[in-house]
């Protein structure tokens, strides 16, 4: 019984071990096809825009500091303020953005009304239409009532977030039970302290996946802003980007270009790191039981 | 009026989605309502030069189901572009970012260097898609390092031209896609089964429940609304996708237009003459298969609860 | 309850006010630029602005900051005038976009925020210097064009001939050779002999079929010849009947191109490809370049290169025709409260000898001003060491007398774009002929749902 047992075990750890192998490798094949552009990216920004013309090299060179002075110090862009302002725009769409995705998946999940089904079906309605047909449209409202140069008709609209909503509405469906809404209920507690305290908490990871999501999205987003931000102590990073990419022939430099396309990673990458944390901590946070 | 006992909540569901629907009336509702309106009008610029809006009933939709003089209607070409382009990519997407979410969330495989591996994975996400194209182009290139280890290998006398075939133009798209999105996805499913009770696996555990049956019986019904989520965003994505074909192919979808996806064929008319009228009429389009394909995908995946 | 909605409300108001407080604080945070705060014109009038009744903010839209530079050296501002420059960069079409709307909304924006001067390039001038969005510059005060090369004024010009504009700068372009490859091929590098034997296209066509023989190719594009048939055009893409129709130079090229990819006289590659800017370094096999002096001066890097380039192998001389490429004008937009300003800066880049002497001398440009130029052309100082010693200038002002702007319409730069593109794909053997040049109408049915195309 016990050599059987034993047997067992051992053949069991092989097999997990065999496992562990075959993941490890998987893990480590597709990190390196990703880290692969990102050294490409670190490699181009130690060059200059003359060895860049000729095309692909593997060996970083020597030009990273060189590259970093000339993009930091350009006369036309001014990479701090960039990152601030890309930074405020956004961090405040991404908290919009998924606050109110929260609280309107909670909404039609929560409660029982008249045109729930109606809300759930519209919403998922327009999230299939393309982005590209309201974003013309709606540059020309801005020109015509002169809201160019603001903020916030780039970071309001992501109040109204349909892909966002959807995944909250889908994330409380698997993991809200509606036991603990009842239980604050008789507690005395308000709806909308509720939702605040109790449902919020548990949406941690959920939330964490979005902000990260939207903050993304917003930092690179290029067309809408190029159009509303004219002003040179209002742009974005990607406005920067591009127009160093339009620079003139005397001044165009793909050194600098990727220098910037580097330091405009950074900051996400912190975000990153630091809101993906927060998935991993949710799950303790998350088995809050009422 | 006296205070009933049961309280009807109803009030405050319409109080919670307000802020959604008045954001989405103020910001998106008028362009969008406009771009249908749209579809029906001749509407488009001639240099500075307005032309229309001129009611002209159906003849934008007409003009897109005409066939060509080689008898084959564009849209549906692209429309087939666009499903080519989207199974290529997100198929291996989501099941690699699936069977990636359970390893990393496993206890028996208890991965080590896990925050390594998540940074890693969705990092190609950070970059912009058109930054993302110029390395692929220098890659790939007829004199750059591919087709200088392919030579120097002997596999190829001379260099392949990736982006004249459209095999290799659909793979290298397919593969961007697949490199950007695919750790967006697995952090989405992650966060799925990080949701679920941890109790409920322990408790299948100590029924002797292994791996896979845990997998199926617990894991997998529980992450559904999350998975459900996954494919319907990841088919609207596909079927809208545009950056990395439009920025990999200078917007031509080379060769001979079969990588042009159904929003590169809509942004070619918003380009220079601003088309509202032929933009509109292909949105319109988009949307309706869109619309039937997620209720489709909707539908079949959620019947079984 | 009542506290709840309260509280809601509270919060929307604390977003809200996040939201609008992070678009009005970089703003408030920066009024050290004084050339972007338009509270600084509402300071006393100075005398000058006062005086002749004019605007206190001078708009400038421009999609680099090439000029901006020129401007701030070159032109003093009039006192208690602000110029602000908003500056959208040209990338996915932004700063057409961008200044499009501003111009369509022209009529309804404040005094300060309207539109006074906007730069263009000659690709899409026409757009803008046809519609009613641009004036006449006469009135304003610029009527001397007899310095300035002639095709600079005709792309300022709308179709009755009235002029709307100036460009500050001249941009001939060059048959650019490898010297070292002429004299294997030719039997000389010296730029009056190899004009000599090139000076039409079957002459260059005959020395492409030498130079295969030799071992070398002609050009790294098929298109790198694209813009010396085109500029030099006898008919328009689009005629009086809105049909489309390819000019006998737009053929000519087409048959040449056809030609030179069965024989293996050029690389298939779009201008700015590896494949095409690979073939300059010192290994290279190509012995023709197409381009003005930025060409040569900044977009051969890799002719430039230290290790793998051939600096100084290099010289140009006229080729089989005179054209341009490039250039960046100055165009009056209608509506402007800065009128003498504007004809006061148009005058200065123009007609400034003192300024555009500087142009040459320090900035590196071919002006727009001929006495200068020739002054540039005959003085040692400028040779050119990439050149091997030669002066470019002694070329490009003879060149840039012929060149021609003309049987230009809005649609030339779709129209020359997608040729290319698609006509690549045959040329390559993706597609057949007939394929490739539908493939080129629907990309201009996309554009332009008016042209007529043939059947």
């Amino acid at each position: 019984m016990t050599v059987s047992d034993s047997a067992e075990s051992r053949r069991a750890h092989t097999q997990l071990l065999v496992l562990r192998i075959i993941v490890y490798a998987i893990l480590i094949f597709l990190s390196i096809l990703c880290l692969f552009s990102f050294y490409m990216l670190f490699v181009n920004a130690t060059r200059t825009n003359a060895q860049l013309q000729g095309g692909f090299a593997l060996l970083p060179r020597g030009h990273f500091m060189e590259n970093l002075r000339n993009a930091w110090t350009d006369a036309s862009i001014n990479i701090p303020r960039g990152l601030v302002n890309s930074f405020l725009v956004a961090g405040s769409t991404a908290v919009l953005t998924t606050y109110f995705s929260a609280l309107t998946a909670y909404g039609i999940h929560a409660y029982d009304f008249k045109c729930k089904n109606a809300a759930f079906t519209f919403i998922m309605a327009i999230m299939v239409i393309p982005p590209q047909v309201s974003a013309t449209g709606f540059v020309q409202l801005c020109y015509k009532y002169g809201l160019t140069n603001r903020y916030w008709p780039l970071i309001l609209p992501g109040i109204a977030a349909p892909v966002v909503f959807f995944y909250m509405k889908q994330y409380m469906e698997s993991v809200l039970p509606m036991e603990i809404v009842e239980a604050a209920r008789v507690d005395g507690c308000g709806e909308f302290r509720t939702f605040n305290t109790i449902v919020l908490p548990m949406l941690k990871p959920a939330m964490a996946v979005q902000l990260i999501f939207s903050f993304v999205q917003s930092w690179n987003n290029y067309f809408l802003p190029s159009l509303l931000l004219t002003k040179a102590e209002k742009k974005t990073v990607p406005i920067m980007i591009a127009q160093l990419r339009s620079a003139d022939y005397s001044k165009f430099d793909m050194g600098k270009v990727y220098m910037f396309i580097l330091l405009a990673i950074l900051p996400v990458l912190i975000v990153y790191i630091f809101l993906s944390k927060s998935i991993i901590r949710g799950v303790t946070a998350g088995s809050v039981k009422g | 009026m006296k205070k009933k006992k049961s309280i009807s909540y109803a009030k405050w569901g319409y109080l919670f989605i307000l802020p959604f629907f008045l954001a989405y009336f103020v910001f998106t509702f008028v362009p969008q309502a406009l771009t249908i309106y749209n579809s029906f009008f001749e509407n488009y610029r001639e240099g500075l030069t307005q032309v229309g809006p001129n009611f002209v009933g159906l003849r934008n939709y007409i003009q897109l189901f005409t066939p060509d003089a080689n008898g084959s209607i564009d849209v549906l070409k692209y429309a087939g572009n666009t499903m080519i382009l989207w199974v290529l990519g997100a198929v291996p997407q989501i099941v690699i970012a699936l069977l990636l979410a359970i390893f990393f969330t496993s206890y028996r495989l208890r991965i080590r260097g896990q925050q390594f591996f998540k940074t890693v994975i969705y990092m190609p996400n950070l970059i912009m898609a058109s930054a993302f194209s110029m390395l692929f182009f220098t890659l790939f290139s007829n004199v750059g390092p591919i087709n200088q280890i392919i030579q120097a290998m002997g596999w190829s006398d001379v260099p392949i031209d990736f982006f004249a075939k459209t095999v290799t133009v659909r793979a290298l798209i397919s593969l961007m896609n697949f490199l950007m999105w695919f750790g967006n996805t697995t952090i989405l499913l992650m966060a799925g089964i990080m949701g679920i009770d941890q109790s409920l696996f322990e408790a299948a555990n100590l029924d002797g429940a292994n791996a896979i049956q845990t997998f199926f019986k617990v894991t997998l019904p529980l992450l559904m609304p999350i998975l459900v989520y996954t494919v319907i965003t990841a088919l609207i994505g596909g079927l809208q996708m545009f950056d990395v074909p439009q920025v990999l192919t200078g917007g031509a979808g080379t060769p001979n237009r079969t990588s042009t996806t159904l929003v590169m064929f809509l942004n070619n008319y918003l380009g220079s003459s601003k088309n509202y009228g032929m933009a509109g009429a292909i949105s319109v389009i988009i949307f309706i298969i869109t619309g039937v394909l997620s209720m489709f995908v909707y539908r079949s995946l959620t019947k079984k609860d | 309850m009542k506290k709840c909605v309260s509280a809601f409300l509270a919060l929307v108001m604390v977003f809200a006010l996040v939201a609008c407080g992070g678009g009005s604080t970089p703003a408030a945070e920066t009024p050290a630029q004084p050339s972007t705060t338009s509270g600084s014109s509402a300071a006393p009038a100075a005398p000058a602005a006062a005086d002749n009744g004019e605007g206190k903010v001078f708009n400038i839209y421009a999609w680099n900051e090439e000029f901006k530079g020129f401007f701030e050296k070159y032109y003093t501002v009039p006192e208690g005038v602000t110029v602000n420059w908003i500056i959208v960069p040209s990338k996915d079409g932004a700063y057409q976009n961008a200044l499009d709307e501003a111009l369509i909304n022209q009529a309804d924006a404040a005094a300060d925020d309207k539109v006074d001067m906007f730069l263009a390039e000659a690709d899409y001038i026409l757009k803008y210097t046809n519609s009613e969005a641009t004036q006449d510059v006469a009135p304003l005060g610029v009527t001397d064009f007899s310095n300035a090369y002639p095709y600079t004024v005709q792309a300022a010009s709308d179709a009755n001939g009235v002029v709307k504009g100036v460009s500050f700068q001249c941009c001939p372009a060059a048959l650019i050779y490898r010297r070292s490859i002429a004299k294997d091929v030719l039997g000389t590098d010296d730029p009056v002999e190899v004009q000599a034997l090139l000076n039409s296209w079957d002459k260059y066509e005959a020395v492409a079929a030498q130079a295969k023989a030799k071992g070398y190719y002609m050009t790294a594009s098929e298109a790198a010849d694209y813009r010396v048939f085109t500029n030099n055009a006898t008919a328009s893409w689009v005629d009086a009947d809105n049909k489309l129709q390819f000019s006998p130079e737009v053929e000519m090229w087409m048959k040449q191109a056809e030609s030179f990819a069965q024989n293996g006289y050029t690389v298939l590659s779009d201008i700015w490809a590896d494949d095409c800017t690979n073939q300059m370094f010192k290994d290279g096999k190509t012995m023709c370049f197409f381009g003005p002096a930025w060409y040569f001066n900044f977009s051969m890097g890799n002719a430039q290169d230290a290790e793998k380039g051939c600096f100084g192998d290099w010289a140009i001389c006229e080729g089989p025709a005179p054209y341009f490429w490039g250039g960046t004008w100055l165009l009056a937009a209608t509506g402007s409260d800065n009128s003498s300003m504007l004809a006061d800066v148009m005058n200065t880049f123009i007609n400034n000898e003192d300024v555009c002497t500087k142009l040459v001398k320090d900035e590196a440009q071919f002006s727009n001003n001929q006495k200068v130029n020739n002054a540039a052309a005959s003085d040692d100082a400028y040779a050119s060491e990439f050149l091997g010693g030669q002066n470019p200038n002694t070329i490009f002002v003879e060149l840039a007398k012929n060149i021609k702007f003309e049987n230009q319409t809005i649609y030339d730069q779709l129209c020359n774009e997608k040729l290319q593109e698609n006509y690549r794909e045959y040329l390559k053997g993706s597609v057949d002929k007939d394929t490739a040049l539908q493939n080129f109408y629907k990309a201009i049915h996309e554009a332009y749902p008016s042209i007529i195309l043939p059947q």
